[in-house]
Order: C-alpha cells, then structure tokens, then sequence
C-alpha cells in the first residue's frame, strides 16, 4: 500500500513552491515552474457563465466564448488566428454554468504574444456580424447530431427531469430556438456587464519563471480594469428532488443505449467530499470500474462500460453511474446496478475495498502532476475551489483519517434509493 | 484477454495491485501492433514489469471468460455503431485497400466477433508475444542500470520462439477513384476523403506531415495528454469553413509501417450539399498541386511542428507511447529527431509529395448522407 511515509509530501507543490498574487485590478495570478520544459500550459477564468443567461436567451455564455476566437478590435479572424497558430500556440474558450473557461498553450518564447492576444479576445472582442450567423450553423449541426446521440440524450434528458425548475436543467449549449434569437446586443450587453478582471484566475505551469511571469501578466492585464463589472447572477435556492423519476428516449436504428442512474451529491466545496471520493472510487472506479464495472462488465458482459462519477462543482451536483449496453440488456444492467446500490447503501465497504483505494488516491496524487498541462489544471481548482497552498500535501493525511463507516454513512446520505433518478437513450425494443 | 488472468495472477489481482499505486494500466491497438502501457510511480517498477512479462507467456484464455468477453467487445462495437462517422470510416477504410489488411477495422466485423474461437485467439497470443517480437520502452524517473536489472530478471527467463508471420503486400497506390455512400437517420451529411500516404520509414513521410499541416491543420503528436494547435490557418479551413460551405474540416495522417491513408473528414452543413463541396475540395486540391506552398507556409508548418513536439514531451506517458510507436516502424529516433527531420523538407520537396499522392485519380470519397434529404443536401 502507498503509505504517507512513502510519499515525500515536501516534494508536492505547496505553499512555498506554488507563486500566487492577487492584483490590483482583481485578478489573480498563480504559477509553477518547471525549468525544462520548452513550453507553457495556461488554464483560467472568469466567473461569469450559463447561470447568467438573459431569460430565453440559453445558450448565449456559451456562444459568447466561441465568439472571443473569431476577431477582436485590433486583428480580424484571419488575422487573429494566424498570429496564434502561426507560432504553434492555442487559445480556447467555452462557457460553463458558472465561469468562462479559458486554455492554451505555447512554446515559452512566445508568451508575451499570447497574453496579450489574450487580454484582446477577452475584453475588446469584435463580435462580427458574420462570424455569429457562422457559428450558428455550426451550431445547428452540433443540436443535429447530439439528436442522434445516446450517451447526450440520456445526460440531457437526466438533468431536464432532476435540475427542473434551476437553470442546470437547460444545456450550456442552449437550444435550438433560444440559440437562434441570440443577436449581436444580446453578446455586447452581456460582454459589457460581466466581462472584467474581477474575480479573473490565471494559472500557468511551464518553463517559465514564476515572478517573472507574474510581472509580464501584470503589465498586460493591469491595462484591463472595470469598475462597474457585475456581479454574476447568485444560484436560485434549490431543492433536491424527492421521488423516483424515469425516462426513455427513443432515438432509433442505434445498436447501443446509454443509460444513467443518478442521485444528489455533495459538491466541490462540502466537506465530505473526500469521504464520498473514495466511496464512489470503489462503487464504479476502482481497477476496472469498481463493483458497478465488476458486476456489469466483468460478470455479466452486459456492457463495454459501467462506471461511477461523483460530478462535484461549485453548486448543486451530482452522483451518477454511466453504462453503455446493448437496448435488450437495458433492464438487466438496471437491476444489476441498483444490486449494487443496495450493497453500497447496506453494509459498510471492507477494510480491503478500503485500503484500496487509500492507497490509490494517496499514490495518485504525483502521478496526476505528471504534465504542467495538469498542473495548470491543478492550480486552477485550487484557487477556484478556495483550498490551501499546501492542499496536496495535507490530502494524505486527510484520506487516512476515512473509515468504512463514514463512508457508509454518506451513501446512505446521498444514494436514496426509492428517489433514484434514471434515464436512458437509444432505440426502444 | 490479456487482462483477464495468468497461471500466476487473476486479472483481477494484477488491476489492483497496480491501481493501488495510483497507477494505471491498459493496452490499445492499432492496424500495425499491440500496445500494453503502465503508468506507475516509479518505486513499482518490478511489480509492473513482473506482471507485463507474466502476460506475455502466461495468460489464461479461459473459454467461460473468452464468452463475457465476447459480449463486451460487441458492446463496444455497437457503441462505436452509434456514430455515423465510424460507419462512413470502416466504409473508406474498406474501400482504400484491396487485399492489405489496413482495410479492416481494428475492432473487428460484427460476424467475426462473433466467430472468433478460442483457439483462434490463443493461437494468435502464442505465436505473436514473444520477447523477439516486442519492445519494452520505459521514461520517467529511473536510474538506466537499476531498471535493465529488472528488465532482465523480468524478462530473460522467456524463451522466445520463432514467430510465424503473415507479411501483407503493401499497396502503394489506392487502385481507382471510388465513391461510396451510406445513408442513415442523422441529419447532417458527413464526408470522408481518403488518399495513399507513405509509410511512416519512407523519408517523404516527412514532407506529407508538411503537407498535412499546411492543407488540413497538424495532427496532434499526444496519444496522453492535451495538447493541439487549431487548423484555422490551413487551406482546407479557409475554403471550405470561411466560406460557409462545411461546418467542420480536419485532417489526419498516421504513421504505419506500410503505405497507409490520410483522410480528411467533413462535416456538412445543411445548407450546401455533398456534391457541392467535393467539387469545392477538387478545386483546392488542384490549386494546392499547381504550384509550391509559400515560404510562410513552410516557415508556419515547421514552427508548429517544433511546438507541437514540445506538447507531446510534457506527458511522461506520452513520451514512453513514442519510443515504442517509433520503434515499431522505424526506430526511437524517428520522434527523438523529428522536428530536426521536417526542417530539412524543402517546399519543392512537398509538393513532389502531394503530386504523387493527392491525384485525385486515386482517392475514396466517403459519403453518409441523412436517408431523408441528403440527396438536396
């Protein structure tokens, strides 16, 4: 088992090695170097997203950060996109339900440039009138083809029915009909309202010198400031469901279903989080998909997969298992998987189930810095989910402290099984 | 089945012993090899290395688990059977080869899923995994004496014996133009070209990543890992998406020990038809081979493949997945020299290379059109 003692916390990036400022204007920076790369991977922010969406208007966050890509009031598309790729670089957007997401990367001579180009498509986008009417279509191609799919009808139809009534029930992509009445004033005002420095994360890892880096995106950003930037719109009070609810779509000609069984689970910021991290690893993680993958899979060969999820964002989440079957074994593999649920809700996990997966998330905890692309990520849920400078190296100490019974005690907490919630899509035999 | 237990291990011990490291392993397969990859700290080096050697001579093919097997595998195919775009590949892909086995998708036909006996694939394992047929490639933090001491211990004791081959004629020419269609539920229209490209050993596999980059966009170098340049500078972007005819455009060329194909696949919109953009397609195709890419072009080619060299190097395991790749059709310094390769491509040299390879004379267009309006697009 990978133990503490055999982990050299000190290593881990912390407190003294992980560089963070917050600046003047709102933004915050943080960094982690990494000498030999010849590249830097940034990630980052703004806290705006879908939950800001005008009524009728879904979809707008999202098609607002395809837009930031399509010209800014300096440089054309053409222009734009050739400065980025033209070194080698990416810059990408998308809009979630609570941040404007942010990505790129590049080889580390070229930085100044993509910062800057950066800062353009964040605050002074063009918006071109041909560019919307473009990405609409695509758009449009996009709504066709998540029609036909499975794995999307079944997650789509799965947050309608157990997010009715909060604005998570509507996909970040929109609708069809809501994305089609978006116009250029629509973007413009949200751009205007919300799009500032102000609550801004940054987080970059690479070959590149932390405070140094630091001081280049001061002296880009710090030109950006927006005092009159509002505030996003706060999540509604939400409730989460209290029955058993189910629903097919029937999508036909398709040789596989894909089926969802969900409930209520804690959040990013809940303190049971890692409690119910290890729990859901050793419901359908753990190896080949923990007891869900062994039970489905592995014994019963209904599935190519069948795994767990434990979905924990900053607002209301979820707790799901995920399978792909074949329609005729569409009721088997839900029987199997509540058997399952039962297990997990009935008697607490063995002490072997456990040490398991303690080991496992401890021995995971380097592995999962093995790219500065992942430690750019990992700075990013950092700041964002407020945690401390030295999260990874406390983490071991918190995982030990888990038991069989707290880990029991949140299932039977979360996984009510007379509310479950299923969905499933795909053709109807 | 090779996760499925040995004389010596369970699967199921051999997944958990490896998972309780916090690491991971699985395998993949491609037209040309099989791969197996760990992913490990790396104080679990013997344990990973006793298990891959183990796999290698002793695993199990017990009948009961070859039938479960069977029926995930299924399941995986119809999964992969939902999307129009696999069933418009297996199509092309089909269509590019005559005898070659490159014709065949790698996950196998539904009739032979469900043919395959044990026998056939036991035979299969104990004529291919062999030490003499195999490379064994490790990065990340390890001293190179202490890890050949566990590679020995590990693997020396396996005898290898001789391995029969069935050695395919390569085909360095797709036969004739053909067109083939397919029609479905979905309303988008989707399109799939495909051309012979150079097998990944043949200097000119060099030029043709140039060509790729500046025609379609550069294909990504990372199996693991993120990590892509965007393709909204290459000419096919520009014609096809800038002028409102597709949705979407992108291009991938793979390195194969023989001559294999680059495609380019189309997502249409709805308000342009098929036929529509082939004829726009033939258009450039014809342009691109009328004369020499720019200097910029060349210059932006060979910077983005410098940049995309350093993304693939950020993931250890990524570095790892190269080494072995490399090795398989060439050796480790095809990636290591990669970038030092592509710099001394001439832009005469590429478009040499597109002329002998993008002749529209021998190219499969793929079509799947909705079964309701893809006639009018």
């Amino acid at each position: 088992m990978v133990k503490m003692d055999n982990l050299n916390t000190n290593s881990l990036p912390g407190a003294d090695t992980i560089f963070r400022k917050t600046f003047a204007n709102g933004s915050t920076f943080l960094a982690y170097p990494n000498p030999t790369s010849p590249a830097v991977f940034f990630r980052g922010l703004l806290p705006v997203g879908a939950l800001s969406n005008p009524t009728g208007k879904s979809g707008l966050a999202n098609l607002l950060a395809a837009m930031l890509s399509t010209g800014t009031l300096q440089h054309n598309f053409q222009e734009l996109n050739n400065l980025i790729e033209s070194c080698g670089a990416s810059i990408s957007f998308s809009g979630g339900s609570l941040a404007t997401l942010f990505s790129g990367q590049c080889l580390k001579e070229d930085l100044p440039l993509i910062l800057g180009l950066l800062l353009e498509m964040l605050s002074q986008p063009a918006f071109p009138q041909a560019h919307l009417e473009r990405l609409k279509q695509q758009l449009s191609v996009i709504f066709k083809m998540q029609a036909q799919s499975t794995e999307e009808m079944a997650a789509q139809a799965f947050d309608l029915i157990y997010y009715r009534g909060h604005p998570y029930a509507i996909p970040e992509l929109g609708l069809p009909e809501t994305v089609s009445s978006i116009s250029l004033d629509d973007l413009q005002d949200f751009h205007r309202s919300y799009f500032g420095p102000r609550g801004m994360i940054f987080t970059i890892s690479g070959g590149m010198d932390s405070e140094k880096t630091a001081e280049l995106f001061n002296q880009i950003f710090s030109s950006w400031e927006k005092p009159n930037q509002a505030k996003q719109i706060a999540l509604p009070e939400w409730q989460p469901h209290q029955q058993a609810m189910r629903e097919h779509i029937s999508i036909p000609e398709k040789s596989q279903s894909n089926l969802i069984v969900g409930t209520n689970g804690p959040n990013g910021l809940s303190p049971d989080l890692h409690t119910n991290s290890l729990g859901d690893n050793i419901l359908g993680r753990f190896g080949m998909m923990g007891r869900i993958g062994e039970a489905v899979r592995e014994r019963s060969g209904l599935a190519y997969y069948a795994s767990s999820s434990l979905e924990a964002g900053l607002g209301p989440s979820t707790w799901k298992v995920y399978a792909g079957v074949n329609p005729n074994n569409l009721d088997k593999a839900i029987d199997k998987i509540i058997d399952e649920l039962k297990r997990f809700t009935n008697e607490p996990v063995s002490r072997e189930e456990l040490d398991d997966v303690k080991s496992q998330t401890i021995g995971q905890i380097p592995l999962s810095l093995e790219s500065n692309a992942g430690l750019a990520s990992f700075l990013l849920g950092l700041q964002r989910y407020n945690r401390d400078l030295n999260y990874l190296r406390n983490l071991p100490g918190t995982i030990e402290k888990i038991t069989a019974q707290m880990i029991l005690e949140e299932a039977q907490n979360y996984w009510r099984l007379d509310q479950l919630v299923i969905t499933s899509a795909g053709s109807t035999k | 089945m090779q996760f499925k237990g040995t004389k010596n291990f369970s699967g199921q011990e051999m997944e958990t012993a490896i998972a309780r490291t916090g690491g991971y392993s699985n395998a993949f397969t491609s037209p040309d090899w099989t791969a197996y990859f760990q992913t490990i700290p790396s104080n679990a080096l013997e344990t990973a290395l006793r298990f891959e050697a183990d796999r290698m001579v002793n695993s199990l093919y017990d009948p009961e688990e070859v039938e479960t097997e069977r029926t995930v595998i299924l399941s995986e195919r119809e999964g992969n059977e939902n999307d129009p775009q696999f069933l418009l590949g297996e199509l092309v892909e089909n269509a590019s080869f005559e005898k070659h086995p490159y014709r065949n998708e790698v996950l196998g036909s539904t009739e032979d899923l469900l043919n395959l006996t044990r026998d056939d694939l036991y035979g299969h394992y104990r004529n291919y995994y062999q030490p003499n047929n195999a490379h064994l490639c490790l990065a990340g933090a390890f001293e190179i004496d202490e890890a050949l001491e566990l590679i020995k211990k590990a693997f020396e004791p396996i005898k290898s014996h001789e391995v029969i081959y069935s050695i395919p004629e390569p085909e360095a020419q797709i036969a004739k133009s053909q067109k083939v269609e397919i029609y479905g539920a979905e309303e988008n229209n989707y399109l799939q070209f495909s051309w012979r490209s150079p097998k990944a050993s043949d200097p000119d596999f060099f030029a043709f990543s140039l060509l790729e980059s500046i025609l379609s966009g550069p294909s990504s170098l990372n199996m693991f890992g993120s990590g892509g340049i965007g393709n909204r500078g290459s000419r096919l972007y520009r014609e096809l998406v800038e002028n409102q005819l597709v949705a979407t455009v992108n291009g991938s060329l793979t390195a194969t020990i023989d001559p294999g194909t680059y495609t380019v696949y189309v997502t249409c919109r709805d308000d342009h038809s098929p036929e529509e953009v082939i004829e726009a397609l033939d258009r450039l195709i014809a342009e691109f081979l009328s004369k020499e890419v720019s200097l910029e072009e060349h210059s932006i080619a060979l910077k983005q493949a410098r940049a995309n060299f350093a993304y693939s190097i950020d993931n250890i395991t990524n570095q790892g997945y190269w080494l072995g790749y490399a090795q398989t059709f060439a050796d480790y310094a095809w990636f290591t020299e990669y970038v030092e390769r592509l710099e001394k491509v001439s832009r005469t040299d590429i478009l040499r290379v597109a002329r002998q390879y993008l002749d529209p004379a021998h190219r499969i267009t793929g079509i799947y059109r909705n079964r309701n309006n893809g006639q009018n697009g």
